[in-house]
């Protein structure tokens, strides 16, 4: 069974992609709205603006007071989100079905007659700077952060999808309202359902969303590929007091229509993938050193990182990061050998079925496949593809694809307990660069 | 069920229990609903083991989870941590099978393991593709009772909770005060040590601390399989029995339980951390999760905390701009817990401050009725908790699994949504003035300490 086997596209809705899996083990319905624009539409020097705009959406829906809105979708039994990323944003929905119609009206004012009103974009903007100052506590998080900044750069997917200290500030009424104008037309929305609603009530719902909305086509994506930056940089992020490391190494990745897109999926499962990978075994079982250890591989509309996350003692930093580099290096030299392949194609074929357990991820898959312009057969085909690779295929995209050449290693510690050691480890470092945890960068 | 699939029942398990040893007869106890569609099967095997079985064709996967009845709870001074420590050692060698093999081999089936522990149990969930259901009983059936434990798995697993314990508590702000808070509000009770354990206790633990552990724990009849799934009955208990069937009982241990003493006064703690803003942290004694007022006490708190519209929410964050998050929950736990609440406060705000808005709040949720409007709305929100968790196979297990070593029902979910239903006024206003008092409260105050000397290990140097 597919994803696509069971999710149905419907198309008399006003024109706009429709998806739906109807399911009546649970007396709940899932609407997803995606949106083909993210937080790269943000104007510059104003990211988080796209963000700000989701949640402002939900706080204003049809001029109410947000207390009034709060308070009607816990009564209905309902949960809605947004999640803003950088190339998409999803509205969220969660309702117990005997609310659905009522919830729906709340959503069509969410969705197309947000309020949008400039006292509470102001209330909300100093929620969002205290947020930010309380997501200092979280190491994990500063660490992806710097990663992400200093390994993509002055490519907009190194931008914050959430803003900054600087830039939260300075979005206006006016932005927020051009960015809503902008993403909130006709031809941007995918719309997906799930659960215990038919075909008819599914497509009337898309369509009382739709036609309130102007007509328009969806903003072009013109995001370029991003490019490595030559070298080997070390970031190291200095807070005080800490007893652990938070390390992030990574190169450039994989883009879903490289030809090798599939091989290299493979040659991270076997890396640092799953528990029995590679890097499990190599950091945590045998040397106890990291809680987790694993490598990632994201997608995106354009070429995303591969990355590699530990978290030893500081003692261990040092370490660490060299094991992780020599695993970098051997994985390049020697390959993956015939019998991990194997393994992998099992464990990535077999447990695919965790992925389309429920109507919810079934309809999700095909709404990623849109809302990111994957390739039209790209879950169809997946298990297939995933057969298909061979031990020479998997060892030239590792060739072709991972660096050891280029790369960015972040450390988030004590910098006066393991900046030494860190930057013993890492050979042929181009640049060293160590900043405040704090820093408002 | 019919009479006749009862008979069928009763016949196959007749069939079934021919020839097979004591331990290993299978007895059908009863049937539980689950919900308005689902129901679960009862039964138990000769050695003890018991066995919750919920058919569930949505999806070609089955859920496998074995809750063994220990957890921090059962642990003693000097020892805290053992139990988690041994959820750790559950991944590594079996007897014939070298370590790492156990975990290698249901990846390869397509599963997808963990385990977790907690104050009153340690269980392992497997979730496989329906056609790997062999092997997961062959591979759970042998740790339960042929487990290695050797010196270097010990050590290195060691290694392996003291870095989990750097991550969850030392480094991390709220992990670490919510261990305060506990050793600080308990006294006597088990509970008031942390289930990962003490740094000094995690590195102290012997292979034999290990070996004795799993000697009096981990035997069939301190174990509960709950299955949900698309696995025929008859097949899968046909599977159960000759790989379970075998297994010996244990002698287990009566529970060295040490009552709480109510407490008389109000607790507090100052401590410095490296965050950048004020946090408030406290917890009331509250009842245990089987006791009456347990659900009322519950909704109280998802009317005063939690979501957007609840009153502190919009008192503390909104209206005051006073904080960036709050959130409270009340301890699902077989004994006593707390009700713990959690603030988090914008730059400039004390955490005092904090406190005066929440006592002023549950001055008010002890004077003045909640309106039937607020009663319904924290009802909804938790109704539509308990379904969002029951969308797959392994989130029934969870639930089944947890209501059964918490309150033996395994159904009691649902229960519990009616009870919640019925919460009135007048039942919110009594657990308000009987547990929300000062008197039963500890509190943390955290003040935020940028400086390399702020309180590392605050609570394990208060013991």
């Amino acid at each position: 069974m597919s994803a696509a086997a069971t999710v149905v596209r419907l198309e008399e809705a006003g024109g706009a992609t429709v998806l739906l899996e109807t399911s009546r083990a649970l007396p709940l319905v899932s609407i997803s709205v995606g949106l083909k624009t993210g937080s790269l539409i943000d104007p510059p020097g104003k990211e988080g603006t796209t963000r700000l705009l989701s949640r402002l959406m939900r706080r204003t829906a049809g001029g109410l007071e947000p207390q009034v809105i709060d308070t009607r979708i816990d009564s209905l039994g309902a949960s809605l989100s947004a999640d803003v990323v950088h190339s998409t944003m999803i509205f969220q929905a969660t309702v117990i079905s005997r609310s659905l119609n009522s919830f729906v009206d709340l959503l069509v004012d969410v969705l197309a007659r947000p309020g949008l009103a400039t006292a509470e974009l102001e209330r909300l903007q100093r929620e969002t700077l205290a947020e930010l100052k309380d997501s200092l506590d979280d190491d994990r998080s500063l660490a992806r952060r710097f990663f992400r900044r200093r390994f993509f750069g002055s490519h907009p997917y190194g931008r914050s999808v959430s803003g900054t200290p600087k830039t939260v500030p300075e979005i206006s009424s006016a932005d927020v309202a051009s960015v809503f104008q902008r993403s909130f037309v006709r031809d941007n929305l995918i719309f997906a359902f799930s659960g215990d609603l038919d075909a008819q009530r599914a497509s009337h719902i898309a369509r009382r969303i739709s036609e309130a909305l102007p007509s328009g086509a969806a903003p072009v994506d013109s995001t370029p590929e991003p490019v490595a930056v030559p070298g080997r940089r070390l970031v190291l992020v200095d807070k005080p007091e800490r007893t652990q490391t938070q390390i992030l190494i990574g190169c450039l990745g994989s883009h879903t229509r490289d030809e090798d897109h599939v091989a290299l999926l493979v040659a991270n499962t076997i890396f640092g993938g799953t528990f029995t990978a590679r890097m499990t075994q190599e950091v945590r079982s045998k040397r106890g050193w990291s809680y987790g250890a694993y490598s990632n591989m994201p997608f995106d509309r354009r070429r995303q990182s591969f990355s590699m996350w530990t978290f030893p003692k500081a003692e261990d930093a040092g370490p660490c990061v060299k094991l992780e580099l020599d695993m970098l290096s051997e994985l390049r030299a020697k390959g993956v050998t015939k019998s991990e392949l194997s393994w992998a194609k099992r464990y990535m074929v077999r447990s695919h079925c965790f992925a389309i357990d429920t109507a919810a991820k079934r309809v999700g898959l095909e709404l990623d496949q849109a809302l990111y312009d994957l390739p039209e057969d790209y879950y169809a085909h997946y298990l297939e593809r995933v057969q298909a690779v061979t031990l020479e295929r998997v060892n030239q995209a590792v060739q072709d694809r991972l660096s050891e050449e280029n790369l960015l290693v972040t450390v988030v510690g004590t910098e006066s307990v393991i900046g030494g050691a860190v930057r013993e480890a890492v050979s042929d470092l181009a640049s060293t660069e160590v900043v405040a945890f704090d820093s408002a960068d | 069920m019919s009479s006749s699939a009862s008979k069928l029942r009763e016949k196959r398990l007749s069939e079934l229990n021919t020839g097979a040893t004591p331990d290993g007869q299978i007895a059908h106890l009863e049937t539980v609903a689950f919900g308005p569609s689902l129901s679960v099967e009862r039964f138990r095997f000769g050695n003890g083991l018991e066995l919750l079985f919920c058919e569930d064709h949505s999806a070609p996967v089955i859920a496998y989870h074995t809750w063994f009845r220990v957890g921090s709870r059962h642990e003693r001074e000097g020892k805290t941590g053992l139990a988690h420590l041994f959820e750790h050692l559950m991944f590594n060698e079996v007897e014939g099978r070298k370590a790492g093999e156990f975990d290698r081999k249901l990846e390869e089936a397509g599963a997808e393991s963990n385990a977790s522990t907690w104050l009153d149990f340690t269980q392992y969930n497997v979730s496989i593709p329906k056609d790997q259901l062999p092997l997961v009983v062959q591979l759970e059936s042998e740790r339960m009772s042929r487990l290695v434990l050797r010196d270097p798995q010990v050590k290195s697993e060691k290694e392996v909770v003291a870095n989990e314990r750097r991550y969850r508590v030392d480094d991390d702000v709220e992990g670490a005060v919510s261990e305060l808070l506990w050793a600080t509000a308990f006294e006597n009770h088990a509970y008031r040590w942390p289930t990962i354990g003490w740094m000094k206790d995690i590195e102290g633990f012997t292979t034999e601390d290990c070996l004795e552990f799993y000697r009096t724990y981990y035997a069939p009849n301190n174990a509960v399989l709950v299955i949900v799934g698309d696995v025929a009955e008859a097949a899968l208990l046909k599977r159960l029995s000759a790989a379970y069937g075998a297994l010996p009982a244990s002698t287990l241990p009566i529970e060295d339980v040490r009552p709480e003493p109510p407490q008389t006064g109000e607790r507090r703690v100052e401590v410095s951390k490296p965050t950048a803003t004020e946090k408030l942290v406290v917890g009331y004694h509250s009842p245990a999760m089987g006791d009456f007022d347990h659900p009322a006490l519950s909704l109280l708190a998802e009317v005063l905390f939690s979501g957007r519209a609840s009153r502190l929410h919009q008192k503390l964050v909104r209206e005051l701009e006073l904080a960036t998050e709050v959130r409270a929950f009340v301890g699902p736990f077989r004994d006593p817990g707390l009700f713990e609440l959690f603030v988090s406060a914008r730059e400039g705000t004390s955490a005092e401050r904090l406190l005066e808005v929440i006592d002023a709040e549950f001055e008010r949720v002890q004077s003045e009725p909640i309106s039937a409007e607020e009663i319904a709305r924290a009802a909804a929100r938790l109704e539509l908790g308990l379904l969002a968790g029951l969308e797959t196979v392994d989130g029934k297990a969870s639930t089944l699994g947890f209501y059964e070593i918490v309150l033996g029902r395994p159904g009691a979910a649902f229960e519990r949504l009616d009870t919640t239903r019925r919460v009135t006024a007048s039942d919110l206003i009594r657990v308000a003035r009987r547990y929300l008092l000062p008197r039963y409260r500890s509190v943390i105050l955290v003040r935020p300490d940028l400086s390399a000397e702020a309180g590392a290990d605050d609570a394990e140097a208060a013991q």
